[in-house]
């Protein structure tokens, strides 16, 4: 009888991080609710899932690898390396984008076994192993190709835009209503694939013991050298995958995508209340933890007044209190036993209560998911891959990042403007064009509305006067590269004087523009009008 | 077959922390010196040194006044992962001391005007700086206490601040790019006073930091709490205060660091000052032989490793590999850097000197 107690305490301590999330994600949920009327839409709960794929994908390899008391700061740049490799090799259409996929997976492997192999073997540091993997990965990135290599496959184009709709949620004669994407469906099914491996088959058990303290899981007899290579080797399949759902998600490659992604996914597995220590953690936290990532970004978006920069502070705020309830669990756990740390505490056998308890947990867990995904089978008989553009950006996906208006641009220039400005991106992803006249008349247009301003002649010829000192019109000014950013506008400015056309791009925080281009564009930027921000 | 005493003085070489950095250097060096042609040359223009070592030493001051914090940091068995954040946030600090009103706010053209001004300045420059520093004091500060006296796993620690840091430096300049007009703090990353004006910052730091280290017991008590922090405890060392010291001094290097980044680019770059960094700052002193679990360190060799970086960096774009293709090259090299290290390769190197002693 004690001894069940016993058990039923620890049990609860145990579950702590886990109960935790969980009810902070519904909580939020439910608040944000409450506040926001459109949250309460069901298709933003399954966008939740929608839009988290790589990264829960990407965040089940790295619990493992936690787990065991290690760490893989390669995710991202295998991640990198899978989008373009695979956009380089479907981009003539000689190979089957199956077969693509395959060989996409063996590479993330391969790369897993030998960052795996110097931890293992060789005894290198994990955070330095595969920090060398993840630079390696991310250069080899730029040796296929230097710019973003977009995909134009069938297959990709099906998988990344089929909609599973869901019954009772949505109509299916028309194909309307809420709906998840295949790759959900795949990122459920590794899930169930994870938890199952961790906590029902000797390989997770050993991994759990190796986290524990690798000494005794050695003197234990259990194979950990092997174990921790399979780690390694897990997570790089799931770097693979995560890298493959990216790529049909954006349906492109590139080398800068996923910057600074592992710090994202190893956020996730922490709030998800995995130690990173190793040794306690579950995949199914994990789930939560990525969920609320997800769910920060969401109500940041709903809100409109906060920037999207607010969610790394949110994120970070997250992590240092689940950290702290952690440490305050462990010091506990410390002082329980003896000051001592106990060998593979987490390890089996574990008492009969945990495991009744665990079983019911996970299946429990298990039947709600089983539940949704039989759900989306079903649904996937009503599939339809219509033409809904899946064009959100990488990473970001709070509002899509608009081409430049170029042919409107040139109108404009044609029309007699003397300088065209377009700036697009930012926060929540403008887009405007302005053309200002000799005559000093300012029409500015956001895409749906227009402004006016009129200024003095005199004015534009003196603006036209400093532009044109600033050595608009010399080699000085030149044109700098137009990479995906998150928060960064991007410009596009012609200018007109005394006959000579020139136009110059850059984007904010690109470093290589020239110093001067950023003058102008302050310059400019003092005289246009404003549009009052979006509600 | 050689004599014992030249041989014993060989061995004091080769177990010396500044070896391998120094072979590791001479290799790339030697590299240079088949490759490409011209590498060695140095010229002078309105009495400034040029040329291609210059440009190593001048590029990896940032990594060098990291690698500098990160010694101390990593010799306390810790790490600190949050200096690239450091930089941002303090690069954000000084900028918008310099320019405040660019903030949200659409100037008139004739203020406008104003803040293009090279020598038009909010605050006075020494303000600026001091500023800039007791931030990037402040952030070392909250690393250290939850290191220390929260008892946080150092790389969990400093995680916090690393995801949040960008987030913070974005929210002080209100995310936006603020332009650095101001002439003389552009001096503090693009001067020259015969040699790059940085070259001078670093050499104070270091020197700051060997005094402390060497010419106080702080040093001897940063490595025996690296070794082992309990039975420094246990010896009287209050190790708590001397995690504190290392964490703070490393969030000072930083936003010495972020001063130096942003003033060479002229810009307050959240998104992009100190991308990385911490990385480099890492391996620099990894390539130094301090061992990441702590103990015996040597600052001088980390400026070494710290070079030994850029100039691989500099050879990539000396021989015309694209710039983003480096990370590929400098990778490779990390993983012969290991190798070096590891316990194999130095029994290998142990077994090939004579092992007679006198």
């Amino acid at each position: 009888m004690m001894r069940s107690m016993g058990a039923f305490v620890s049990n609860n301590r145990r579950f702590l991080p886990l109960s935790a999330t969980i009810a902070l994600f519904f909580v939020a949920y439910i608040v944000g609710a409450g506040v926001y009327d459109g949250m309460r839409d069901p298709q933003i709960f399954l966008n939740l899932f929608r839009t988290s794929p790589f990264l829960l994908i990407s965040a089940i390899g790295m619990t493992f690898v936690i787990i065991t008391g290690g760490i893989d700061l390669s995710v991202s740049g295998v991640i990198a390396l899978t989008t373009v490799a695979s956009a380089a090799l479907l981009r003539t259409g000689d190979w089957n984008p199956w077969v693509v996929m395959l060989l996409m997976l063996a590479m993330g492997m391969a790369l897993g076994a030998i960052m795996g192999g110097f931890i293992t073997y060789l005894k290198v540091q994990p955070f330095i192993a595969t920090l060398a993997g993840m630079w390696v990965a991310r250069g080899l990135c730029f040796f296929i190709s230097d710019d973003a290599i977009p995909i134009n496959n069938r297959v990709y184009r099906i998988l990344g835009q089929t909609k599973i709709l869901i019954p009772g949620l949505s109509d299916p004669v028309t194909k309307q209503g809420d709906f998840i994407s295949i790759l959900v469906v795949v990122m459920l099914l590794i899930l169930f694939a994870a938890i199952y491996i961790a906590q029902y088959t000797r390989f997770g058990r050993t991994v759990y013991a190796i986290g524990g303290n690798e000494h005794s899981a050695r003197l234990m007899g259990l194979p950990v050298n092997r174990t921790k290579m399979l780690v390694y080797i897990l997570n790089g399949f799931c770097s693979a995958l995560a890298g493959i759902a990216l790529s049909i998600y954006v349906m492109s490659g590139h080398g800068l995508y996923a910057r600074g992604f592992e710090m994202t996914v190893i956020a996730a597995v922490v709030m998800g209340g995995t130690l990173l220590t190793g040794g306690a953690g579950y995949v199914f936290g994990t789930l939560f933890g990525v969920l609320i990532t997800g769910l920060i970004q969401t109500l940041i978006q709903f809100n409109g007044q906060l920037s999207s920069w607010w969610t790394n502070i949110v994120v970070g705020a997250l992590t240092l209190i689940f950290i702290g309830v952690q440490s305050l669990l462990f010091v506990e756990k410390k002082r329980r036993t003896g000051g001592r740390k106990l060998a593979g505490e987490e390890a089996p056998p574990l008492p009969r209560a945990t495991r009744t308890r665990q079983v019911l947990l996970y299946s429990g867990g298990a039947v709600i998911l089983i539940v949704l995904a039989l759900l989306a089978i079903n649904g996937a008989q009503n599939a339809a891959s219509g033409p809904s553009a899946n064009t959100l950006t990488p990473l970001s996906v709070s509002c899509e990042l608009k081409p430049f208006r170029q042919d409107q641009a040139a109108s404009l220039v044609k029309d007699g403007a003397a300088i065209v400005y377009e700036r697009n991106g930012g926060a929540s992803c403008i887009d405007e064009l302005y053309a200002i006249y000799p005559d000093g008349r300012i029409v500015g247009d956001d895409g749906a509305n227009q402004i006016e301003k009129q200024v003095t002649e005199e004015e534009v010829n003196q603006l036209l006067a400093e532009i044109s000192a600033r050595g608009w019109y010399t080699d000085e000014m030149y044109s700098t590269s137009h990479v995906p950013c998150g928060q960064c506008f991007s410009y596009n400015l012609s200018v007109t004087y005394q006959g000579k056309e020139k136009t110059v791009e850059a984007v904010d925080g690109g470093t290589d523009a020239p110093a001067n281009y950023w003058q102008v564009v302050s310059l400019i930027n003092g005289v246009i009008p404003d549009f009052s921000p979006a509600p | 077959m050689t004599p014992s005493k030249p041989s014993f003085k060989w061995r004091k070489v080769t177990e010396s922390k500044l070896f391998f950095p120094f072979v590791a250097l001479a290799f790339i060096l030697l590299f240079d010196l088949i490759f490409v042609p011209g590498f060695f040359n140095f010229s002078t223009r309105d009495g400034h040194l040029f040329g291609s070592l210059i440009d190593i030493l001048r590029n990896g001051t940032t990594v060098m006044l990291l690698g500098l914090g990160m010694t101390l940091v990593l010799a306390t068995g810790g790490v600190d992962l949050s200096v690239g954040a450091v930089m941002a946030i303090s690069a954000s600090v000084a900028a918008i001391l310099m320019n405040p009103v660019i903030i949200g706010v659409k100037l008139p053209p004739d203020l406008m005007k104003f803040i293009n001004d090279p020598n038009f300045t909010y605050a006075p420059l020494w303000e600026v700086i001091l500023v800039t520093l007791i931030v990037a004091i402040i952030c070392g500060l909250w690393n250290g206490i939850l290191v220390a006296y929260a008892r946080i796993q150092p790389m969990v620690a400093t995680l916090i601040l690393m995801i949040a840091g960008r987030g913070i430096a974005q929210l002080i300049t209100n995310g936006v790019r603020i332009q650095i007009f101001y002439d003389p703090y552009a001096f503090i990353g693009n001067g020259w006073l015969v040699l790059p004006f940085p070259l001078y910052i670093v050499a104070f730091v270091f020197a700051v930091a060997w005094l402390l280290t060497r010419k106080t017991s702080i040093g001897l008590f940063i490595e025996s709490v690296g070794v082992n922090f309990r039975s420094s405890f246990f010896s009287g060392i209050n190790e708590k205060r001397i995690k504190l010291i290392a964490y703070t001094f490393c969030g000072f290097c930083a936003g010495v660091a972020g001063l130096v980044a942003s003033s060479n680019i002229r810009t307050s770059d959240a998104n992009n000052i100190g991308m990385n960094y911490e990385l480099d700052a890492i391996l620099a002193v990894v390539i130094g032989g301090t061992l990441m679990s702590g103990g015996r360190f040597s600052l001088l060799a980390s400026l070494i490793g710290a070079l030994v970086i850029q100039a691989t960096t500099t050879s990539m774009y000396a021989i015309g590999v694209p710039a983003n293709a480096v990370l590929a090259i400098k990778g490779l090299v990390v993983i012969f850097v290991i190798l070096l290290y590891s316990e194999q390769v130095r029994g290998f190197i142990r077994r090939i000197t004579p092992q007679k002693e006198a």
